[in-house]
């Protein structure tokens, strides 16, 4: 008979038994294991989504802070109307291409979503102020400041948005 | 264990972190792929050691293994090839052997005595590393001369050759061993 017949018939019986129970133990803590680590990839790649928000939240309490102090500031504010329409009409085309992008793609959560919203709580808060008072300049600036800070905010999604994209290393994990 | 459903569960749930996606995958391949480097390196420590660096290799690279390929026969061929990388750092060598050498090819190729399975495993592991990594790469890992040659940078010619001497090695010990 030749060799690899005789060996082949009794595969089986040339077979051993597995490894030891540590080399499971050893394996374990090489495990690539990604729950922490793509959590540190994550924060790393997007920081900047975390940022947003800390930003909005903190602007939105200075402005209400701003809006609401005695102090007299002197700004110069454009005529309120004029002013409104420039910035919301910004703020809506900006608004638009970030809803262009698929939501998984952006990774926004509903929270930092809704502040990036144009009519969100501070919003709401400064224009319930400024129907009060209408004449308050502090107010008026404090809602300025809030368009601004919200295009700049918009823009700066905008453009790191781009560049992830356009990055390969956006590439999703595929079967 | 071939490409089924549940295969390619495991591999998603590795894929995405589950640390018991990975035991399962272990324990599915984990005898098996030892037996392989049990038999490529002679030594019980040294096997687990090879296969403890092949499995790390596995998981990490899970990501590469494409839909269509075989898992088992890519485990496989990771294992293999620390296998072979560790014989190479045991300075084993796979040289080619001369025209002339393989007129042995045509030896005698059957044998007129019992062959036992004890005695036709201690005649493999007597053998030099260089013939025994051939003759089990060719027999237990059913790889053809021509992969076989390539894995080791040889001809396969010379694959053949070594193949046929090894056998003639094993052969020679049985006979030894049970006459």
């Amino acid at each position: 008979m030749k060799l690899e017949d005789f060996i082949k018939q009794h595969r089986d019986s040339f077979e051993e038994e597995g490894p030891g129970p540590g080399l499971w133990a050893r394996l374990e803590k090489e495990l690539p294991v990604r729950q922490k680590t793509s959590v540190v990839r994550m924060m790393a790649k997007h920081w900047w989504k975390a940022a947003i928000l800390i930003a909005l939240i903190a602007n939105a309490g200075l402005l209400v802070k701003y809006a609401n102090t005695k102090q007299d500031v002197a700004v110069v504010i454009p005529e309120m109307e004029e002013m409104e329409l420039y910035y919301t009409s910004k703020i809506e085309q900006k608004l638009d291409e970030l809803k262009a992008i698929p939501a998984d793609q952006l990774g926004l959560d509903s929270t930092t979503r809704a502040e990036l919203e144009l009519r969100n709580e501070t919003y709401l808060l400064l224009e319930k102020e400024l129907t009060e008072n209408p004449g308050n300049e502090r107010i008026r600036s404090a809602m300025v400041r809030y368009y601004q800070m919200k295009l700049d905010l918009l823009d700066k999604i905008l453009s790191e948005q781009e560049k992830h994209t356009s990055s390969p290393s956006t590439k999703k994990d595929v079967l | 264990m071939e490409r089924t459903p549940v295969t390619d569960q495991i591999v998603v749930r590795c894929r995405k972190g589950d640390v018991r996606a990975f035991h399962e995958l272990y324990e599915a391949y984990s005898k098996a792929m030892y037996n392989i480097c049990l038999r490529m390196t002679g030594h019980a420590s040294d096997a687990e050691d090879v296969l403890q660096e092949a499995f790390i290799q596995v998981f990490k690279n899970l990501d590469k293994l494409t839909s269509d390929s075989s898992l088992t026969a890519w485990i496989k061929r990771i294992v293999v090839n620390h296998c072979l990388s560790y014989l190479r750092k045991k300075k084993v060598y796979f040289e080619e052997v001369g025209e002339s050498d393989t007129a042995e090819e045509t030896a005698v190729d059957e044998t007129h005595y019992a062959m036992t399975v004890s005695a036709v495993k201690d005649a493999i592991g007597q053998l030099p590393d260089g013939y025994r990594t051939v003759l089990n790469l060719y027999i237990f890992e059913e790889y053809s001369h021509r992969e076989i040659a390539g894995m080791l940078g040889i001809s396969e010619s010379t694959a053949k050759t070594q193949f046929m001497r090894a056998k003639e090695k094993v052969r020679q010990l049985v006979k030894l061993k049970t006459t």
